[in-house]
């Protein structure tokens, strides 16, 4: 697995973060070919590793997690254990070594193995250390316990989403956790990186989960402050489309979503599905739709529900009209013929979960195509190769800290 | 003023609402970032709300949030001097911003091959709802389209109703920040050999990964995941909660609460101590409890929620409501804040489900600075904004100036930059071109 051509060769990532926000965030920087070294211990497991989803029909195991594997793919796993005072000699051994540490343990965690930014940059003068706390290195909330679960509800995410007449539970998922924090992080990073092609320069990059969050609701904080309004969950509405929602079709729980714009959309919507309200004077305009919206919401219903999804997707979109399936991850991953086509899952095998997919990168670079290059480590996998490979050390050294307990 | 790490680096954001917030990280990272309207004004203009509701091409404030620290230049790409002039800004650019369907900019010979004749150190950015190629290419796209087909709408709402759009186009941030992070790394590969390429981000695939672990328990167990609502349904379809996980009504508003499970914040056991010192905990605090408590561990929760055990479920479910239900009135006679704050004092995983004003009013993002307040002479008011996501110590990001007006910078840009004269600049604009 040859990385020479990939934008990220040569760049070494010291990556002791863990669960969600953290590894994601460097996966994509393993995908474009930097050596990313998570930095793990069957002491303080990483908690994805034993979380499902697991292999069915088989004994649990800490190789094994789908949500750990698929975060991790074509990164090294070096088992270190940091609770001894040798593990955090290693650590910053390794950390000399890097050009990126990453980190999203509680604030005070890394401070109290010693691993201060001050103290780093004596090791690596122009390293770029990441830390990705859940509400920043300083404030009154600075030690607050959370991740993704209350994120969503803090950064008013819940608030906004799904109908009103429903509480606020959220959107199902721990969302900031996959996307926008991993990707704000990455590009403070590489934005980072280029600073230091230029200047030779590191510095210290934090991500506090919070503030990342909240930018994703900005409008709605706009409204606020300039408009002194609160907004409300509007469920699938949009106060300028019309149809703008998802009607059942045929089939258990299969939806379609609609939106429809411009008078242009209607009419070609209309031709479509032909019925006799279609004509109907009152939704004709985007003001007439939106003052009968209910109705015209159930009369759409009441056609797509005769029909199968991806039938109501193909025609509408083959008249111009934005319409897509509610898809589920069965469709995604087996059915959709458009991400089959384009290979956005990549199938790996891995020793000891088999044949899994892997989503592929969020991003595609034509002359440098990244993606994973190998399945995630097993635990503790790629140890022997780090101490000598990378940090240099004798077999007699390596011996000593596995007699000390160190490599574990 | 210290400089932000992109300060060599400009960019050319073609119109649309799907890429502005890409032009926007890389702008308040220290990009000359200048936002190509046509005449008029960029269609995202329109979109509401507007600043006192009126609605002003001026005004909206949709479009402050994701243009703040650009430059605006206006240029018709329909006219063959519009065309020209494009071509001769993608000269001098870094990287060019593309969010029209595939094809578009080809068919007015401004595609990738043209613009980086002369320039092969151009990064040309396309995002769009599919790719650029595969059977679904041609589809249309808005935000609503793009959430229903990357899968992470299924997973969003109650089982009763239709699944859930996320608030406020979604899809644009989240294929924004996959299109900023392809454009830096394509211009690390451009440090080290020159070159550029074409950054290809789908709005599908960009979204995907927000499905969470739906894909691989499909992939590794065959189940589906499928939208919950609030609590566990059973495959008999019975409701329950698992006492303090979940969404509870406050005296104020909600909170959510996601106490007693392994390895999270504080046990149970101390939110029922919190509850007796307020003499809320009903029989909580007896023995027989106690010992129904500390059988709920991990295996057996993973259990109830997956559904798999019934008889589990059965045995569990009446035990589950009675402690619920004192939970619930318990955080019924408290405000949202006041749960958070002593909840997390005592190491109770508690968040407040805050409102646009919560977050504005949010203790910590205030001592940390967080929110940018932006002044707007000519609407004469000052607005706040969400400061940058990430702090970089060296070379900072920041909102560098307000969202630009239409055209704010055709004289910068046309005359001093360009080097057009004013008479040329009279032409353009009286033929409509700017």
């Amino acid at each position: 697995m040859t990385t020479d051509n990939l934008p990220l060769a040569g760049i070494r990532v010291a990556d002791f973060s863990w669960f969600g926000a953290g590894p994601i965030f460097t996966q994509a920087l393993a995908h474009y070919g930097a050596e990313v070294i998570r930095v793990e211990s069957q002491i303080r497991l990483d908690g994805l590793r034993i979380t499902q989803p697991m292999p069915k029909d088989r004994p649990p195991g800490i190789n094994l997690s789908g949500y750990y594997n698929n975060f991790n793919a074509g990164k090294l796993s070096f088992s270190l254990n940091m609770a001894s005072e040798k593990g955090r000699e290693v650590a910053l051994r390794l950390i000399a070594k890097s050009d990126i540490v990453a980190e999203n343990f509680t604030p005070g965690t890394f401070e109290k193995w010693g691993l201060t930014y001050d103290r780093i940059v004596q090791v690596k003068p122009d390293i770029i250390m990441v830390r990705e706390p859940m509400q920043g290195l300083t404030g009154p909330h600075r030690d607050f316990a959370g991740f993704g679960a209350v994120i969503t509800p803090l950064a008013g995410i819940s608030y906004l989403s799904g109908f009103p007449h429903r509480p606020p539970v959220g959107l199902g998922t721990n969302y900031t956790d996959y996307v926008i924090n991993p990707g704000h992080a990455l590009v403070a990073t590489l934005a980072a990186l280029h600073y230091r092609n230029r200047t030779g320069k590191g510095q210290l990059i934090e991500v506090a989960q919070l503030e990342s969050s909240v930018n994703v609701i900005s409008v709605a904080l706009l409204d606020c402050s300039a408009n002194g309004r609160v907004q409300e969950r509007q469920g699938n509405r949009l106060p300028y489309a019309c149809p703008h929602g998802a009607y059942r079709c045929l089939g258990d729980d299969r939806w379609v979503a609609i939106a429809v714009f411009t008078d242009g959309e209607w009419q070609a919507f209309c031709q479509v599905v032909g019925e006799e309200w279609t004509r109907e004077e009152r939704f004709a305009t985007l003001l007439g739709r939106k003052a009968h919206e209910d109705e015209l919401d159930r009369l759409i219903e009441s056609w797509t529900s005769q029909r199968e999804a991806e039938e109501v997707m193909e025609r509408l979109q083959a008249a111009g009209v934005p319409a897509g399936v509610v898809q589920s991850a069965a469709d995604t991953l087996d059915h959709d013929p458009h991400l089959k086509a384009r290979g956005y899952y990549h199938y790996l095998e891995h020793p000891e979960a088999g044949r899994t997919a892997y989503d592929g990168p969020g991003f595609r670079l034509s002359a440098t195509p990244g993606g994973p290059r190998g399945p995630a480590p097993l635990l503790g996998q790629h140890t022997e190769y780090v101490c000598k490979h990378v940090l240099g050390l004798s077999e007699e050294e390596i011996a000593e800290l596995v007699v000390d307990g160190v490599l574990q | 003023m210290s400089e932000g790490p992109l300060s060599d680096v400009r960019v050319l954001e073609l119109p649309g609402a799907v890429g502005a917030y890409c032009g926007k990280l890389l702008a308040d990272l220290g990009a000359d970032v200048i936002k190509v309207e046509p005449p008029g004004g960029d269609p995202s203009r329109r979109i509401p709300p507007f600043f006192h509701d009126d609605p002003h091409p001026e005004k909206s404030l949709y479009f402050f949030a994701f243009n703040t620290s650009k430059r605006s230049i206006t240029l018709d790409m329909a006219a063959a001097d519009g065309r020209v002039l494009l071509r001769r800004l993608a000269q001098r650019a870094d990287v060019v911003i593309d969010s029209f369907p595939p094809g578009h900019m080809d068919a007015l010979g401004l595609g990738y091959e043209p613009l980086r004749q002369g320039n092969p150190g151009l990064i040309y950015c396309s995002i769009t709802g599919f790719g650029l190629w595969g059977p679904h290419a041609s589809y249309k796209a808005s935000d609503l389209i793009a959430v229903a087909m990357s899968g992470m709408m299924y997973l969003a709402g109650f089982p009763e109703d239709p699944p859930n759009r996320p608030y406020g186009d979604q899809s644009h941030y989240c294929a924004s920040v996959q299109a900023a992070a392809g454009i830096l790394t394509a211009l690390l590969h451009r440090d080290r050999t020159g070159q550029g390429q074409v950054v290809e981000v789908s709005m599908q695939e960009a979204l995907a990964m927000n499905q969470e672990t739906a894909m691989q328990y499909w992939d590794l167990r065959q189940e589906l995941r499928r939208r919950q609502g609030e609590g566990r349904r059973l495959p008999s379809g019975e409701w329950f909660r698992v006492p303090g996980i979940g969404t509870y009504e406050c005296a104020d508003g909600h909170v959510y609460l996601m106490i007693g499970v392994p390895g999270f914040g504080a046990p149970i056991s101390v939110l029922i101590q919190w509850m007796a010192e307020e003499g809320m905990a009903g029989d909580l605090t007896s023995p027989e409890w106690q010992d129904v408590f500390s059988r709920l561990d991990l295996r057996l929760l993973v259990q109830l929620y997956q559904g798999a055990d019934v008889s589990a479920a059965q045995e569990w479910l009446p035990r589950f409501r009675h402690v619920d239900g004192i939970i619930e009135r318990f955080v019924r006679t408290k405000r949202k804040q006041e749960l958070y704050e002593e909840g997390q004092r005592r190491g109770l995983l508690v968040a407040p489900v805050n409102t646009p004003r919560d977050v504005l009013d949010n203790r910590q993002l205030n001592e940390r600075g967080f929110f940018v307040t932006v002044e707007h002479p000519e609407l004469g008011a000052a607005i706040r904004y969400p400061g940058p996501p990430y702090r970089l110590n060296g070379t900072p990001a920041r909102i560098w100036r307000r969202p630009p007006r239409i055209g704010e910078h055709n004289r910068e840009v046309y005359l001093d930059e360009l080097g057009l004269t004013e008479a040329e600049l009279a032409s353009l604009a009286g033929a409509g071109v700017i």
